[in-house]
Parts: C-alpha cells; sequence; structure tokens
C-alpha cells in the first residue's frame, strides 16, 4: 500500500516525532508508516486523515 | 519509552516485592509454628507456594494487559506476530520431540530432568513443560526481533 504521508507532513512543516505525537504512536512507527514497510490498521488509518484533514482515499492507495 | 509504561514497570516491581514480602512472613509463620509441632510444614509450604504462583500468574496476566494498552499499534503487532508465528513455531519444534518422546522406544533414553536430578515423574512433566515453553519463547524472541528490524528499522 502506498500513501502521502510523508508530503503531507513536510507540507505542514512537522517532524516526524510531531507526527507522532499528534496520532498517539511512536516516532519509529511514523517512520515505518511513510516508508511503507507498515500498513496501519483502520482506526488508525481514520486517525491519519482526521489529522490531515483529508479523505482516507487521497492519503493511501493500493 | 511508550506513555504509560513506566507506571506498569512500576506497579507490577511494587506487586512483585509485596508478593515476595507476603511469602517471606507466611514462611516466618509457618516456621514459628512448625517448630512448636502444630502445623504439617510440607503441607504448609505447598500451600502457600500455590497461593503465591497464582498470585504472580493473576499479577502477570493483568502487568501483560496494561502493558499490551501502553505500547503502540505497530509494537503490539510485532507482539501478536510473535506470539502466533513464533510461539507456534516453537511448539511445532517441540511437537516432534514430543511425538518422539511417546514412542516405545524413547523408554530406553535416559533423559536428566531438569529439576536438580529428580527423576520423578512430576519432575519429567515439569521439565518437558519447561522445555516447550523455553521453545516457544526462542520462536517468540526470533519473530520479534524480524519483524521489527524489517518494518521498523530507520
Amino acid at each position: 500500500m502506498n500513501n502521502r504521508l510523508k508530503v503531507l507532513r513536510a507540507e505542514r512543516n512537522w517532524s516526524q516525532a510531531d507526527l507522532a505525537n499528534a496520532l498517539g504512536v511512536s516516532r519509529q512507527t511514523v517512520n515505518a508508516l511513510e516508508t511503507g514497510r507498515y500498513d496501519p490498521s483502520l482506526p488508525l488509518a481514520f486517525k491519519i486523515a482526521h489529522v490531515f484533514g483529508h479523505p482516507i482515499e487521497s492519503i493511501f492507495s493500493e | 519509552m511508550a506513555k504509560g509504561l513506566k507506571s506498569v514497570f512500576l506497579w507490577s516491581a511494587v506487586g512483585l516485592a509485596a508478593l515476595i514480602a507476603l511469602v517471606f512472613v507466611a514462611a516466618a509463620v509457618v516456621g514459628y509454628f512448625s517448630a512448636q509441632g502444630s502445623l504439617d510444614e510440607d503441607r504448609a509450604i505447598v500451600w502457600i507456594m500455590g497461593a503465591f504462583v497464582v498470585l504472580i500468574m493473576v499479577g502477570s496476566m493483568a502487568a501483560g494487559a496494561a502493558w499490551m494498552r501502553s505500547i503502540d499499534e505497530a509494537a503490539r503487532e510485532a507482539h501478536k506476530a510473535a506470539w502466533y508465528w513464533g510461539g507456534s513455531g516453537g511448539m511445532a519444534v517441540g511437537g516432534v520431540l514430543l511425538c518422539m518422546a511417546t514412542l516405545p522406544q524413547a523408554g530406553a533414553i535416559r533423559i536428566p530432568s531438569w529439576l536438580d536430578g529428580r527423576t520423578d515423574p512430576a519432575a519429567y512433566a515439569a521439565t518437558g513443560a519447561f522445555g516447550m515453553m523455553l521453545l516457544m519463547l526462542i520462536g517468540y524472541t526470533v519473530v520479534w526481533a524480524w519483524w521489527w528490524i524489517t518494518r521498523m528499522r530507520e
């Protein structure tokens, strides 16, 4: 699964730690999400969508 | 360290220390009354140790639940994968040994028990259980490390 997390984070000038705090996960988890090595659960995907104010389908793609 | 993890460690340590203190007190009481000849020491030790290990297991489950809630979902997934694949893998290896041990020919093998050289059935049962747990733990550790390194490396 691909995602635009890194781009969206960069647009907001957030560090990985900032995003991790907003999502309530560790910085390593954010790194794993951005590099596509870990796919989030549906609740976490919804949380990511909420934090960035975008629909899930505009952040994640197959 | 994940949020809440510190309090899990703290409360686990406090609980364990309290339990150990309780066992010392109980042992002192048993020692006193058995010295007076009013208590069967062996029976009392079995009951105290039984209660102690039950409390340890209940406490471990509670601490495990609190710890799982305190870590984030990726860390939780790593442990779920390790529990299933590592534990099952370890059990599969142990299963081979278990099946081989059921053969009549295995009766000729002299296997030392891990409990101070004891050779009674309870010692062998405990040795088998310990062996299975050890294999599962090895599998768990290997799979957890593999999961973590492949996904969480920088």
